[in-house]
């Protein structure tokens, strides 16, 4: 194809989707280069044996952007929410069971029966951390600005936000800005007494990220969870799987006229005097675009597609400095029935284990050191509950995480240590549900190596890097290039590696895909 | 007991801080008296002789971060207030290899480059970065936060002049200090250095005081603070202040009384008498009460605010809030006698490696699982100890040829998982002498003395609560406008006429003095609207 694009998207993940949508529906003639035979990177479903589908990345849609899915009309496209609750479900060393319900009230009786005064805690707490999610869920679609030249419009932006802020009064307002910075250890304990609680919530801050409960700064990774509630969601599995959003994110580019191409790998970003002006394929061919935007994470694309001469050693020195090793592995199993909870009835669409924050930080404790965890905690999803479709009738799909396997491990190699992780991490399932072991037909063991092979993330870090503060908003992927440009001119990030960072979002296509825009009228005015 | 009255401000406590506070009230023509629960002078930077002939600065052991504007403003020199220059760094590795500079940084160079050439290359830009931000940092340490709420033309005008000094840095600076205030130390210096004794001698210096391992966000901010003496012109100017940290304490006590302050010690305050919300007075422990027009606390906040006062003195959140401040001691100190100078097994002879911070802990790692084990509420199996022989430089500590060793160790947590501080205290002192024998081995035979200081011990004989040496956890959350609690890191308190002055307010903790002149600059601007 001689055709010369205008915009060329050098990956085929959600973000990459999102912004191709955005620049095609902008009148951009778009070209989305996937290197798999699917599109979705990391929000893809896999089929581990026949007829059983299970997610391969990201497994709920909670985060996803309520404004994307309007814009683009995703719901028309066959994109449909499949709500769960519990939420969750979570079990301590005892057996003991909390399960946290959409519903405020019945979560709080829940939580009576481990402690009455935390169980009006958490109304509390709950109500806080709407407070701080509706007051951070504006910047998720902003661009971070340049502190040092800030436009009008941030000067605005960020005085209302300040207003805002201010409006919750002195106290809360002080809490709002204390509370991010803090360690789990030290923040959920002025809340709660129930160790079972604070370690149920701590996973949600923890999954996906290297740090402890003890580690400060860790109460911030809450946001997440909280987020989706501003808007009156919450954690979501997807009709289909992860993929019939691909697919949906996938029609309603093409619908807008972007050219989506699979087994595409880029080799390379083509540059001339220092700016952008295509891809070149593994195949040799070469795609000229006047901009190229990459949805692959910030080490692939600066390090790896770029050749060493085009970018300063200090950027580079500073690429590599980012903290991108993946602690997370994920194990898929295909199950012929799924057994009952000891002792507490059928299994429930989400299940979790990670009794105590002291349990939590233990596992960590082994990543540290480059080992993967002796007692990993899991946070375990079955789809197939909320959606049959996923497995052969009466049968069923589950999807596990369990932290931490470090990327990098000082003994030994993945090669040898794979099987032996998921050996226990299925050793601690059958305690959970008696009778897993029997009952699984196909297992997919997925360590960080194998996410960075497989979905090309480097580190295998889901999130394209680490979701630590340092690493956020004005600071990610680093500093002074935190809005979506690079020191090439031409050459865009709109991946999770950008603010605001990972999960499936979609925020850093849909604000990549503004960027690129504006430049764009700039340029031709 | 008579009541006395007279007094326009009563300082709680006659440690550094409140000494400072009380110099600068003084000066300003306010009739000053000063209480202090011990028969010495300096809460925590004291010096005792503990045994016969041998002076121990029983806590704080450097000084460096002595602010130079409050040494010039109250004439210290004069006072009697001198520091020993120590400019020496001694870090001995397990296999007999061992860090050693002195002063200059050319020499610091030298050294390294026997670890690593790219190292020692990067010395100097990373040595540029840290003075820049200590510039940057310096003269926040000596403003009254603003508070993030109130909309008051004194606090607005607070804000701006933040903003501005904020602004004064460029685009690349600010995203450093963002990133000091948000990462670890070990992560941080990761991306300058590569070899072990180097960024674990440095990481160290993030975790002092504090119950986080140098892999712990956050720690890298306190990077900066020793840089802060290079601004006024010397490579990490630590120092030993003659006679002890102690000294410092009298040199400022008697820049106090210069300017006419009133101390009393062996008087221990039981409570702050609060009259329809405002401080009047305080009662001693036998009973007698003294009246003031303002009351100045250097006690630390939980002390101040759960002890000396009832909580129904003080509004409920702001009750919860301090209860919340946290304030777990980290750190204790062993304390030595020696008959002669130590050998270390890397560098056996005499010499001037002797006489400055000599550090065990040759590796993050090290470090880091210290750490691990006060986690989960035990003392370190292997403790990080910074380590000091102040009678190399200033023999007045000891008899002749004989010395006093003065070692920082880390990790004691204040909790302990199993058993008591008392019950342990000598299991501790052990595990230290067990620790530096790996290193020293003939410690044993040298011993004259032992001296062995637990967080208990901190806190029962000292006062600190939590045995905390900081007064409080230096972590981003409890800095500068959330110090002690947020929306109260101006020094007043919810009760009209008190303040607080000690290291549980902004800047912290450390032998810096600001806390104190800094309080005492905020209680002048309101005795000039009469409201003391």
């Amino acid at each position: 194809m001689a055709d010369r694009f205008d915009i060329a998207i050098i990956g085929g993940g959600h973000n990459g989707l999102v912004a191709a949508s955005y620049l095609a529906r902008a009148g951009r003639r778009v070209v989305v280069l996937e290197r798999r035979s699917s599109l979705g990177g990391a929000a893809a479903v896999e089929e581990i044996a026949p007829g059983f589908r299970v997610p391969a990345g990201a497994t709920f849609a909670g985060l996803l952007r309520p404004e994307i899915v309007r814009d683009l009309g995703l719901a028309g496209h066959g994109f449909e929410v499949l709500p769960f609750d519990p939420l969750v479900t979570s079990v301590d060393e005892d057996g003991r069971v909390l399960r946290m319900w959409r519903d405020l009230g019945k979560t709080q009786q829940e939580i009576a029966k481990f402690s009455p005064k935390d169980a009006e805690s958490y109304g509390r707490f709950h109500a806080f951390m709407l407070q701080i999610a509706r007051l951070v869920d504006p910047l998720m679609l902003r661009t971070p600005p340049n502190v040092k030249d800030l436009t009008r419009g941030e000067q605005v932006f960020l005085l209302r936000l300040a207003l805002r802020a201010r409006r919750l009064g002195k106290q809360t307002m002080g809490q709002a800005v204390r509370f991010p910075q803090m360690a789990l250890r030290a923040s959920l304990p002025e809340w709660f007494e129930s160790e079972l609680l604070m370690a149920t919530l701590a996973v949600d801050a923890l999954i996906g990220r290297s740090a402890g409960p003890f580690s400060p700064g860790t109460s911030f990774g809450l946001l997440q969870r909280y987020l989706p509630e501003v808007h009156g969601n919450s954690w979501t599995f997807v009709r289909g799987g992860m993929a019939s959003l691909t697919d949906a994110l996938a029609r309603a580019a093409q619908g807008a006229g972007a050219t989506l191409r699979t087994d595409a790998s880029v080799a390379r970003i083509v540059t001339e005097d220092g700016r952008a002006t295509g891809v070149q394929l593994e195949s040799g061919e070469t795609i000229s675009a006047r901009v190229v935007a990459s949805s692959a994470d910030p080490k692939r694309t600066f390090l790896g597609l770029l050749d060493h001469s085009e970018l300063d050693l200090e950027f580079r020195n500073r690429v590599l400095h980012t903290r991108t090793e993946g602690g997370l592995a994920k194990i898929n199993l295909a199950l012929s029935s799924i057994p009952d909870m000891k002792n507490d009835g059928p299994a429930p669409p989400r299940l979790r284990f990670g009794p105590t924050l002291e349990y939590l930080e233990r596992a960590y404790d082994d990543a540290k050191y480059g080992r993967s965890s002796a007692n990993p905690y899991l946070d375990v999803a079955i789809p197939s509950l909320a959606d049959p479709s996923l497995a052969p009738s009466g049968q069923h799909v589950m999807s596990v995480l369990a932290q931490f396997a470090p990327y990098r491990l000082r003994r030994g190699s993945w090669k040898d240590e794979r099987e032996k992780f998921a050996e226990r991490v299925v050793g601690r399932l059958e305690e959970l549900l008696p009778g897993i072991r029997k009952a699984t037909i196909a297992r997919q063991v997925l360590t960080p190596v194998d996410l960075e092979e497989k979905f090309s993330l480097s580190g295998g870090h889901i999130y394209h890097g680490e979701m630590s503060l340092d690493q956020q908003f004005i600071l990610r992927p680093i500093p002074g290039w935190a809005r979506y440009r690079t020191p090439i001119a031409g050459l865009y990030l709109c991946g999770s590696g950008t603010h605001p960072g990972g999960g499936i979002t979609g925020a850093p296509g849909y604000n990549a895909a503004r960027e690129i825009l504006k430049d764009w009228t700039r340029r031709a005015g | 007991m008579a009541a006395s009255t007279g007094y326009d401000l009563i300082v709680i406590g006659g440690g550094h801080n409140g000494l400072v506070a009380a110099a600068y009230l003084g000066r300003a023509g306010k009739k000053v008296l000063v209480l202090e629960r011990r028969r010495v002078l300096g809460g925590a930077a004291v010096t005792e002789e503990v045994h016969p002939g041998f002076k121990f600065t029983e806590l704080s052991y450097v000084c460096s971060l002595m602010r130079p504007e409050i040494i010039r403003e109250l004439d210290l020199p004069s006072h009697g207030f001198q520091v020993i220059p120590q400019d020496a760094s001694f870090t001995p590795l397990p296999d007999g290899e061992y860090l050693y500079y002195r002063g200059d940084h050319q020499e610091a160079v030298q050294a390294v480059s026997k670890f690593s050439k790219t190292d020692a290359e990067n010395l100097s830009s990373f040595s540029r970065v840290m003075t820049r931000m200590a510039k940057f940092v310096a003269p926040m340490l000596m403003m009254t936060p603003p508070d993030l709420h109130s909309l008051a033309l004194t606090n607005l005008l607070r804000l701006r002049e933040l903003a501005n000094h904020f602004l004064s840095l460029d685009e690349e600076e600010i995203y450093t200090f963002f990133r000091l205030m948000t990462m670890s130390s070990a992560d941080y210096l990761d991306a300058w250095f590569e070899s072990e004794p180097l960024k674990a001698g440095m990481s160290s210096s993030g975790i002092i005081g504090t119950l986080l391992g140098p892999r712990s966000p956050g720690t890298a901010y306190v990077l900066i603070h020793h840089y802060m003496g290079e601004i006024d012109g010397s490579y990490r100017s630590w120092g030993f202040v003659r006679g002890g940290t102690g000294g410092l304490s009298y040199s400022i006590a008697r820049a106090a009384q210069a300017a006419g302050v009133e101390i009393r010690t062996a008087a221990e305050v039981r409570r702050i008498l609060v009259r329809d919300g405002r401080a009047v007075g305080v009662e001693l422990a036998n009973g007698e009460k003294i009246y003031a027009k303002g009351i100045v606390s250097n006690a630390d906040p939980k002390r101040t605010f759960l002890k000396l006062l009832e909580p129904s003195d003080l509004p409920a959140d702001f009750v919860q809030g301090i209860r919340n401040y946290n304030i777990i001691g980290s750190s204790g100190k062993v304390n030595l006698a020696l008959k002669e100078l130590p050998k270390f097994k890397a560098l056996p002879q005499a010499g001037p490696h002797l006489t400055g911070v000599i550090t065990i802990g040759p590796d993050t790692d090290y470090i880091e699982r210290a750490y691990d084990d006060a986690k989960y509420g035990d003392f370190s199996r292997r403790p990080y100890i910074d380590m000091c022989i102040p009678s190399t430089l200033d023999p007045t500590m000891a008899p002749a040829g004989k010395h006093v060793m003065s070692m920082f160790v880390q990790y004691a947590p204040y909790n302990l998982r199993k058993g008591t501080w008392p019950d342990r205290r000598e299991e501790f002192g052990e595990t230290v002498i067990d620790t530096i024998e790996e290193y020293i081995p003939d410690i044993r035979k040298i011993i004259l003395y032992r001296q062995v200081i637990t967080p208990w011990d901190i806190e029962n004989e000292f006062g600190l609560t939590g045995g905390n040496i900081f007064h409080g956890e230096l972590t981003p959350d409890q800095l500068f406008f959330l110090r002690p609690t947020p929306g109260w890191a101006q020094y007043r308190t919810p009760i009209k006429g008190l303040y607080g002055c000690g290291s549980g307010t902004h800047p912290g903790g450390g032998i810096m003095g600001a806390p104190g002149a800094n309080a005492a600059r905020e209680i002048l601007k309101d005795a000039r609207f009469g409201r003391v």
